[in-house]
């Protein structure tokens, strides 16, 4: 059968081979060490959140079929559980992509799952208990990025106040502690330029440009704010002075942090650009409502503007997750308010248009997209206290196809209806990854793809 | 105005290293956020280091404008259960989920209370319904919750402990089963009291912890007490008579000839929770999204995303009498300056916005306090009382908070794989 995926090394020819085509998409938030999958995924594993008096509360990664050739096609096929509701968020891939590490941002437990040795039925591999101890006090693992035989982990708080001052920890990928990088705030900068009013030392999303040695991080909020009742903090003057208003470059290589930029508003996923003369990335603040590009001028300095507003930003439409295309030409932006995907044309980077809308559901966090573009995945869950209530509070995982021009649901799961809890994170599977042949004749995949 | 304020520590007895700076206010202050041209002052967490006293010796030590301690405790002052209470009151694993320290809500660089938020969040993010009270001067405190419904510190800790939304243990039994199975504990525990860790003496150990938190020597102290002239000017002296007269704030926040716990250990009535149950909604709630950018966003919408208010009547939900609806406990006001936000539901962010409510005469109702009523205060009578209160600060909350930073925090060490 084909090989769905390309490790790193083959990365740079297969986007030079895309570049001459109008390429819609790639499995875009991944890191440039890891393999990736280029054809059809198999699978979607979603880190759930439990749910207090729905199915077993716990938190639980799901895995979806998601290859129109399988004989499951659409359905959950496994799920495993992990014990308690620790604030299910978000999840990434070791660069050998045998592991998926997932988060809780409530009690700071790292879940190591094997989802090599069988895709469709992932292991729990190791559990991380001690990050707060060893790490000096960083509570909240959120992003896992993987670098070179190693996964940074960025936090959101700390153990001393629960507030948004935190730091990037980087672990082996045998799961070993290694260092903390704090987020250099007014007394310690270590070393970085303020260059504007604000360091204010939080943390959320971290993105490499290695070609550039740059390293970029946004900043979020801390324990009290992302655990608490969304309606309450919007309505406690002092909870709402707690984000994080900064975003900062840091020097891939030291890991030290190089320069703090002013970025209001809560800037969270950062998605840095791909084709190999396109120095910078985006980001969008969640409070701000506006589309942020960090890049690098002519004289090599890398600067930070707001560039575009999403929906109204008086409105509060809250955007989240984003993605952005393998040829730079797109940027997908979710509203979790108004539970709307939007879709941005960047070919120019400083005036991003939107062209497309469509409402998803009543609430809309994440999205991954598929390396050839053509499909889109989007679940519902932000924040176990910020997600919305009563009716409102619908939690799916929905399949879509792009054309370009229209996304046509092909199916959708239904977290409550199945009892799985709230979904949250998703990252794709493939058994083409690990050398494993599909247990469904080839034909049929011939048919899928 | 600033409330935050840096102490330099001096040379001490009971401190054992050099000096270091300490801000009393959180590590990244936000003072100015509402403003367009507000500016970070964040310190990063590295600094946040202090240097250990002897607390069972302030515990004992005899307090400017405070009455001796063996007048309220419920035990002498021991260091050994004084370091054991430091040691679980700092200790996050003991909440079910390991996340939650009493700490966590009481933080010391914030009067031991928590200045950025209104009403504290507990277990697995649950919101609690009242501030989170400081617990420097807490000793002297003759009923303890807002609504007086404990008397003892020693048996006041149970509750937040097994709250649901707290810091949710599910029996006494549970929390005693951990203490029992860590080495540590099961040392200090025998070193203390002689024995395994059970109801009372877990109980003791944090009260005998919260109650060594005594902070006087105010300027005040040194003024009204001691007679130096020099410790307050003139507008704070000013203050002082207002306080004491016009203002009349002294009728419930008592100041004595030998001593002043600036409260009348009783509960009144103000309004500020007649007015939270009974009030309309607003149309709009105004939300800060950035420095200097404010909204103004439909309660339609901020009501999908939030739950229903809890409602909250006073002391009336400990005696079922209506004439207790909405009275609330006299909060002590030392160290005031360090405790915002304000009232028993952190409604007021400011020390001036708690002015400004006393001088309207509270909310206008049938079972407002007799006690309140408008005052016709001018701005500089205003100014005059705010200063008169950041006075009151004392003058070894440094060195308390520096202790309290030298505290290991505890948190799980070992994986059980």
């Amino acid at each position: 059968m084909d090989k769905p995926y390309l490790p790193f090394y083959k990365l740079a020819t297969v986007l030079l081979l895309l570049a001459g085509f109008a390429v819609q998409a790639d499995e875009t938030c991944m890191s440039p060490y890891m393999a990736k999958i280029v054809g059809q995924e198999d699978f979607v594993y979603v880190w759930t959140l439990g749910e207090e008096g729905l199915g077993d509360e716990q938190d639980k990664l799901v895995t979806i079929d998601v290859n129109p050739a399988s004989p499951n096609y659409g359905q959950v096929v496994h799920t495993l559980s992990v014990g308690g509701r620790n604030e299910a968020h978000h999840s990434g891939f070791s660069d050998d992509r045998r592991y998926l590490w997932a988060g809780g941002l409530d009690t700071s437990k790292i879940f190591i799952f094997d989802v090599h040795s069988d895709p469709a039925k992932p292991k729990l591999h190791k559990t991380i208990d001690d990050f707060v101890a060893k790490s000096g006090g960083v509570v909240g693992p959120h992003t896992f990025y993987a670098l070179a035989g190693r996964m940074m982990i960025t936090g959101l708080s700390n153990n001393k106040d629960h507030g948004g001052r935190t730091a990037m920890v980087e672990y082996s990928n045998k799961g070993e502690y290694i260092a903390t990088h704090w987020h250099p705030t007014d007394d310690s900068l270590n070393g970085a330029e303020k260059s504007g009013k604000y360091a204010d030392g939080y943390g959320y999303d971290v993105r490499v440009l290695p070609r550039r040695n740059a390293m970029f991080t946004s900043s979020f909020t801390g324990w009290s704010n992302y655990m608490m009742d969304f309606g309450t903090m919007l309505a406690d003057e002092e909870a709402m002075k707690r984000f994080g208003n900064t975003a900062v470059l840091w020097d891939l290589h030291t890991r030290k942090p190089k320069k703090v930029f002013d970025m209001p508003g809560a800037p969270l996923e950062i998605r840095c650009a791909w084709q190999p003369n396109h120095n910078y990335c985006f980001t969008t603040t969640a409070l701000t409502s506006k589309i942020w590009l960090l890049y690098e001028d002519a004289n090599g300095v890398w600067q930070a503007k707001a560039v575009a507003d999403i929906g109204d930003p008086s409105k509060v439409p809250l955007p989240v997750d984003i993605s952005i295309t393998s040829d730079d030409s797109g940027l997908w932006v979710q509203t979790f308010m108004d539970g709307k995907t939007r879709y941005f044309d960047i070919t120019d980077p400083f005036a991003p248009k939107q062209v497309y809308e469509k409402v998803i559901g009543a609430q809309l966090n994440m999205i991954s997209q598929s390396w050839d573009g053509k499909r889109a995945y989007f679940t519902s869950s932000l924040l176990d206290n910020w997600d919305k209530k009563g009716d409102q509070d619908e939690q799916f995982f929905k399949a879509y196809t792009w054309d370009g021009k229209e996304l046509n649901l092909e199916f959708a799961v239904d977290f409550k209806a199945e009892k799985l809890g709230s979904a949250h994170q998703m990252r794709f599977g493939a058994y083409g990854l690990y050398g494993l042949q599909r247990p469904y004749a080839a034909r049929d995949i011939a048919a899928g793809e | 105005m600033r409330l935050a304020c840096c102490f330099l520590l001096g040379a001490s007895l009971v401190l054992a290293e050099p000096p270091l700076s300490i801000r009393l206010a959180p590590g990244d202050d936000k003072t100015g956020y509402r403003r367009a041209d507000y500016q970070t002052d964040s310190l990063s967490l590295a600094r946040r280091r202090g240097s250990a006293i002897d607390l069972a010796a302030n515990a004992r030590a005899e307090h400017l404008g405070l009455p001796p301690l063996a007048d309220f405790q419920v035990a002498a002052p021991n260091a050994g259960a004084i370091q054991l209470g430091r040691k679980l009151f700092f200790d996050r694993r003991l909440s079910r989920n390991r996340t939650m320290s009493c700490a966590m809500c009481h933080i010391p660089e914030q009067g031991f209370t928590s200045n950025e938020l209104k009403r504290p969040i507990g277990f697995e993010g649950r919101g609690v319904k009242r501030n989170a009270p400081t617990l420097l001067n807490v000793a002297f405190n003759q009923r303890l919750f807002w609504d007086a419904r404990e008397r003892e510190l020693a048996q006041q800790i149970w509750s937040p402990l097994l709250a649901a939304n707290e810091m949710n243990n599910p029996s006494v039994g549970y929390v005693l089963d951990q203490l029992h199975a860590d080495p540590h504990y099961r040392e200090l525990f025998q070193q203390a009291f002689g024995e395994p860790a059970n109801i009372l003496n877990t109980g003791l150990a944090l009260a005998q912890y919260q109650q060594s938190l005594i902070a006087a020597n105010s300027r005040f102290d040194r003024w009204y007490f001691a007679g130096d002239q020099a410790a307050l000017n003139a507008q704070e002296k000013l203050g002082f008579r207002l306080f004491t007269g016009k203002a009349a704030c002294s009728s419930c926040h008592l100041i004595g000839a030998q001593y002043a716990l600036f409260t009348d250990h009783q509960l009144h009535n103000t309004g500020v929770g007649y007015q939270e149950s009974m009030q309309k909604t607003p149309a709009t709630v105004t939300v800060q999204l950035a420095p200097g950018v404010q909204v103004a966003v439909d309660q339609k919408l901020v009501s999908t995303v939030g739950e229903a208010k809890e409602n909250d009547l006073g002391r009336y939900e400990v005696s079922l009498q209506p004439a207790d609806r909405w009275k609330y406990r006299t909060p002590g006001l030392r160290n005031v300056a360090l405790t915002a936000p304000y009232m028993h539901n952190g409604e007021f962010l400011s020390l001036q916005a708690v002015i400004d409510f006393y001088n309207r005469g509270g909310v206008q109702h049938e079972l407002l306090s007799p006690l309140i009523r408008p005052l016709g205060l001018v701005e500089s009578e205003q100014a005059a009382l705010r200063a008169f209160l950041v006075a009151l600060t004392g003058g070894n909350v440094a060195q308390l908070v520096g202790d309290a930073f030298a505290a290991p925090v505890g948190d799980t060490t070992a994986s059980p794989q």
